[in-house]
């Protein structure tokens, strides 16, 4: 670095040195002579220190001895000198310790840097001083909040003081004549603050320890910051997600945050479902091609790696692990004996347990936070425009971002002021909503007869010879379902403008009676596979029959033709062996079929429907007779409600499924992971925001109702198959049993002591359900009364502060409109002249009073004008306002008696509408 | 009011920002710094550096204004007897009150918030909407019935607290947050 910068740094950080504090400096001649010199000395360190700092040589060792040194001597002459001034002698011994402490550490080469800061401290401390004594009015004298933290001679005089303050308690706390509760709170403060400050006040190796403390409490805190921006960097999309928020409003960005619940949610039952029954089978069980259920049948292996029969999952895709009859029944696995076909039973049974845990955990925890109250709505416009930008943004698409998100927060408390000031024709609003929802009622209705009708009809169809039906009629309810999908969400959407909700409103509605629909179509596909089951049963059993016939014929043929009772076992090889259907497996295949069509229905649906339909409005417009963008097929908007509930539904579909096929878990996360990047992308390219931008709490608990209820839903069948129907003879874990269940009695019966079997025996007596039942729905009901008179309370105390604040609104506006008894109360106050003075003299800008007084006279003006413009917002009250400076609140006013206007109309939020122009 | 580590580093971003070593600053140079550029009322910030009529800032008064963005320590018991410093939380609202003030009549009309939404929200929104907006935000904030945004009522304003949001979100919403993280980041980084 060039000697010439380095002077000229040394100069005008003294010059600032010199400027800053000698403004107010009203010290001796000498003081400042010597205060300029440690400034030079001082800074020329500094700079030293900086430059070796940025250099990096190895001279730094030298260099800094001499330093040191230096330092050493000047902060012994400064102590003497202190020493001169009329302190006291104690004071100078500390000193003189400390300065004897700072050169020792000097020498202990080792730790330079505690070394260079107890020196700057002593340099600090020095000019804190000065700066003390010439008794600057305006300057802040301590520093204790800086980064360093480096404790200032003031500081440390003061603590010193406090210290002995507290020893002082502690030797007189006996003859004090207080409370022994008293006393002892008292005496255990002093101790505290003396065993905690002592220390920084330089005692030898208490001073180190406390330098050493300070430091790691910074780092401390530095490390904590530093992982707090770890950890939300760690959050994953939060990027794009806030650009889709700022683009499209926290309505959009609440299906993102849901998705990535979501995907989260799957995310740990994949881990379950992966660890505990797919790994050790795969790990430990027998190889595939070992027994017959792990083997693909003789006659389909040709077609068993093709591709159309993969993709149906078929081949070796259905005697894979993905699917429920690979699993073996064999009762412990491996070395490790583990237990798989309860480990199975079990994961089934605690993912649903787990989701339901987790789901009502976060609803809870969503209502806690309690998304719109408070005094929300305060100063909601004000205070986005004061705060709303982000002073950091240094990026200019970021700040495109950032535009674009201030832009939608205002667009969005626009709709809800808008909505708050709708007064017209209640009687007419009524009407239209009773009838609208009438509408969808017998909509409902009538595309539920029809599923029933139709399901109804193809099951008789279903008893016909397939090869005289039309094409049509095979496809009959896929058909009809379909096309209810495709055609009532929007007939719901046009049926509820007549409601004329708040869009969020509207938006929970929308979701309620899709759902509705939907659950339509739940239960078609729920009828059908119960049908399937059944065939399948039924074939079983005549294979199982069948089988078992061949078994007894094989052993009694054996057994009479070699005249021997030992019967070597059939030696078949495992494609050969003839097997039943397996229905666990064709279920299982079905949920993944399902899912599988569902992602391609979707992301189809966004590619046409989106990206395609963006492309053709957008370059299309270019030779088109009107304008495509403004005009009719127009950009779509994003698809909450149906989005939402896709979502919902197909997590019903895994829940549902993930038992008969473990594998359709780890199908899921792709899915939720790729339409994570996939619908981002889609609704940041192709998608506009919605005409009525509207305000959703971050976490939304209606998504979550919907989301229990479909788990709740989806809990049925699953437990109605494990505790009732009877497993496949051949296949998956269960395979000779008669029930699912039957394997956790009998581990309870084999495994466990007997005195635990005795226990759940009488657990599950219905004389102790009943109580525990009763006494369940007791305990909700006294929980719902207490939460319901807290909401109460709630209520009431925001109702008070909304009074109190218009009170004090028309208060200052115009002093008609409080309340009778408090005026009187005013004019009765004998020095209201008295008080006003004093109120007004206290200058509203004491830090740049030439503008304060500029304030005054500028006021007049500006509020008559705007005034005068605002008739009927504001108050007419020219005089008052102009004549009484912005004192604090609560000061009486002095016009209090005065000819007051009428009340005015902006009296409360709600209902003094300002005028739109 | 700042320490001399403090003044050593402010001195050396100074310097950073007077690229031709002229030993003052020009408004030229303070739109180099991207943060500023891309902020709405940047200009303001940059204008509120200069006393009126001038065109040059040297460092004395470099660091006088910078004093404004220290953050307020925790431990002010103390120092309460010393009521007006820049750094305390009136003397960081005053600051940011006179972004917004730019008559300096003390009263922020509802002409100078139209200003600020317009650079704030652009032709994105109507000229109309940007109109009740600010109606609405004077109404809301005004208290005595001037029409106007007094530094009180702006003060008023500043002290409700965000709601419904995380700590760490909160920083980014206040001025006197923003006034803070500034700070450090002028006296932290080097280069």
């Amino acid at each position: 670095m060039p000697p010439k910068r380095k002077n000229s740094t040394i100069i005008q950080v003294e010059d600032v040195g010199m400027d800053v504090d000698a403004e107010f400096d009203s010290g001796s001649e000498d003081e400042a002579r010597r205060r300029i010199k440690n400034r030079r000395a001082k800074s020329q360190r500094k700079a030293k220190q900086a430059i070796e700092e940025e250099d990096e040589e190895d001279e730094d060792k030298g260099n800094k001895q001499r330093t040191t040194r230096r330092g050493a001597k000047s902060s012994k002459k400064k102590s003497d000198k202190e020493g001169s001034n009329d302190e006291s002698e104690r004071e100078k011994e500390s000193r003189k310790t400390r300065g004897k402490a700072v050169t020792k550490t000097q020498k202990n080469q080792q730790n330079k840097d505690k070394t260079e800061n107890a020196k700057g401290k002593v340099e600090e401390s020095k000019d804190k001083k000065n700066k003390k004594q010439s008794s600057s009015p305006d300057l802040p004298s301590s520093d204790s909040e800086d980064e360093e933290d480096q404790l200032s001679e003031g500081e440390i005089e003061a603590l010193k003081e406090q210290v002995e303050e507290k020893k002082k308690v502690i030797a007189t706390l006996r003859n004090k004549p207080w409370r022994m509760k008293k006393r002892l709170i008292i005496l255990k403060e002093a101790q505290e603050f003396v065993e905690k400050f002592e220390g920084a006040l330089g005692k030898g190796k208490g001073r180190k320890l406390y330098a050493f403390k300070v430091m790691m409490a910074k780092k401390i805190i530095k490390f904590k910051r530093d992982f707090e921006n770890f950890k939300t960097a760690c959050i994953p999309w939060e990027r794009k997600i806030k650009e889709v928020e700022s683009h499209f409003g926290s309505s959009v960005a609440s299906y993102f945050l849901f998705l990535r619940w979501m995907y989260g949610l799957n995310l740990i039952l994949f881990g379950l479902i992966f660890g505990l029954v797919v790994l050790p089978e795969v790990m430990m069980g027998l190889p595939y091609g070992s027994i017959p259920r792990k083997t693909v049948p003789r006659d389909e292996q040709p077609t068993a790696m093709d591709y159309s029969v993969l993709f149906d999952f078929g081949g070796y895709a259905k005697y894979s692990f993905m699917f429920y009859g690979y699993y073996n029944n064999e009762r412990t696995i491996g070395v490790l004996k583990f237990r798989l076909p309860l480990s199975y039973l079990l994961t089934g049974v605690g993912i649903f347990g787990y989701s339901l845990m987790v789901v009502i955990r976060m609803m809870a925890r969503n209502s806690n936070e309690g998304g719109d109250g408070g005094d929300e709505g305060q100063f909601t416009f004000s205070w986005k425009m004061f705060t709303s930008w982000d002073f950091l943004i240094g990026n200019p698409e970021t700040a495109d971002n950032k535009y674009a998100s201030i832009t939608t927060s205002f667009k969005e408390s626009i709709v809800d002021e808008k909505e708050n000031q709708k007064d017209e024709n209640v009687h007419l609003r009524r009407f239209l909503r009773v009838l609208a929802n009438l509408m969808i009622l017998c909509c409902l209705g009538g595309s539920g007869y029809l599923i029933y009708f139709v399901v109804k009809r193809s099951q008789d169809f279903a008893k016909l010879d397939p090869k005289s039906l039309t094409w049509f009629q095979k496809n009959e309810v896929e058909f009809v379902m379909s096309l209810l999908g495709l055609v009532c969400p929007p007939l719901f959407e046009a049926i509820a403008e007549l409601e004329d909700y708040h869009p969020r409103i509207a938006l929970k509605w929308q979701l309620g009676r899709i759902f509705a629909l939907f659950l339509g179509n739940l239960y078609t596909f729920l009828f059908a596979l119960f049908d399937e089951v059944n065939a399948k049963m039924q074939d079983e059993k005549a294979v199982k029959n069948a089988t078992e016939w061949a078994f007894h014929e094989y052993y009694a043929n054996y057994s009479s033709f070699y005249n021997t009772t030992l019967v070597p076992p059939l030696n078949i090889p495992p494609a050969d062996v003839v097997r039943g259907p397996c229905w666990e497996t064709a279920v299982g295949i079905e949920f993944v079929k399902l899912t599988v069509s569902d992602v391609q229905v979707t992301f189809l649906t966004i590619l046409v429907g989106d990206f395609a339909r963006a492309l053709i409005v957008r370059f299309l417009n270019y030779c088109w007779c009107w304008d495509l963008e403004a005009g009719f097929p127009s950009y779509a908007e994003f698809d909450i409600s149906g989005n939402v509930l896709g979502l919902v539904f197909n997590q019903g579909m895994i829940w549902m499924g993930v038992f008969y096929a473990p594998g359709l878990m780890g199908v899921n996360v792709l899915r939720l992971l790729t339409s994570m990047y996939f619908q981002c992308w889609a609704v940041m390219s192709s998608n506009v925001p919605h005409e009525r931008v509207f305000k959703a709490s971050r976490s939304n608990n209606f998504y979550m109702a919907l989301l229990l209820l479909v788990l709740f839903l989806s809990l049925l069948p699953v437990i109605y198959s494990i505790m009732t129907l009877p497993p496949s003879f051949d296949c998956g874990p269960f395979s000779g049993q008669d029930r699912m269940f039957d394997v956790v009695l009998e581990t309870i019966n084999q495994d466990l002591p007997a005195f635990i079997g005795n226990i759940l025996t009488y657990a599950s007596n219905p004389g102790l359900i009943m109580p525990a039942i009763l006494l369940m729905v007791l305990a909700i009901y006294y929980l719902n009364t207490v939460s319901k008179g807290y909401q109460q309370a709630n209520t009431d105390l925001k109702k008070k502060m909304q009074m109190a604040r218009d009170e004090e609104k028309n208060r200052r506006n115009n002093k008609d409109s409080t309340n009778q008894m408090m005026k009187d109360l005013e004019d009765l106050l004998p020095d209201k002249s008295l008080i006003k003075p004093r109120v007004e003299d206290k200058p509203p800008s004491d830090a740049i009073p030439e503008k304060g007084s500029k304030s005054t006279k500028m006021k007049p003006g500006t509020a008559g004008v705007n005034l005068h413009k605002e008739v009927s917002l504001a108050s007419p009250n020219p005089r008052g306002p102009v004549s009484r400076g912005p004192g604090p609140r609560g000061a009486p006013p002095r016009n209090a008696m005065g000819p007051g206007p009428g009340p005015g109309p902006g009296r409360g939020r709600g209902r003094g509408a300002p005028p739109r122009r | 009011p700042v320490s001399a580590a403090h003044l050593l580093r402010l001195h050396e971003r100074f310097d950073f920002l007077d690229k031709d070593g002229r030993g003052h600053l020009r408004p030229e140079d303070f739109e180099e710094i991207r943060e500023l550029t891309e902020n709405p009322i940047g200009g303001r910030i940059i204008a509120a550096f200069f006393p009126p009529e001038k065109e040059r800032l040297d460092f004395p008064s470099f660091v006088r204004i910078l004093a404004h963005f220290r953050p307020i320590g925790k431990n002010r018991s103390r120092d309460r007897a010393q009521p007006e410093q820049a750094n305390s939380r009136t003397g960081k609202l005053k600051f940011a009150f006179e972004l917004y003030d730019q008559d300096r009549d003390g009263k922020i009309s509802r002409e100078e918030l139209l200003q600020v939404l317009r650079a704030m929200l652009g032709l994105q929104v109507t000229e109309e909407q940007l109109r009740s907006i600010a109606e609405r935000a004077v109404q809301e904030a005004d208290i005595d019935g001037d029409g106007a945004i007094s530094f009180d009522e702006f003060k008023k304003v500043k002290k409700k607290e965000p709601q419904g949001l995380k700590p760490a979100e909160k920083t980014n919403f206040c001025h006197v947050w923003f006034l803070r993280s500034h700070w450090r980041k002028w006296t932290w980084s080097t280069r």
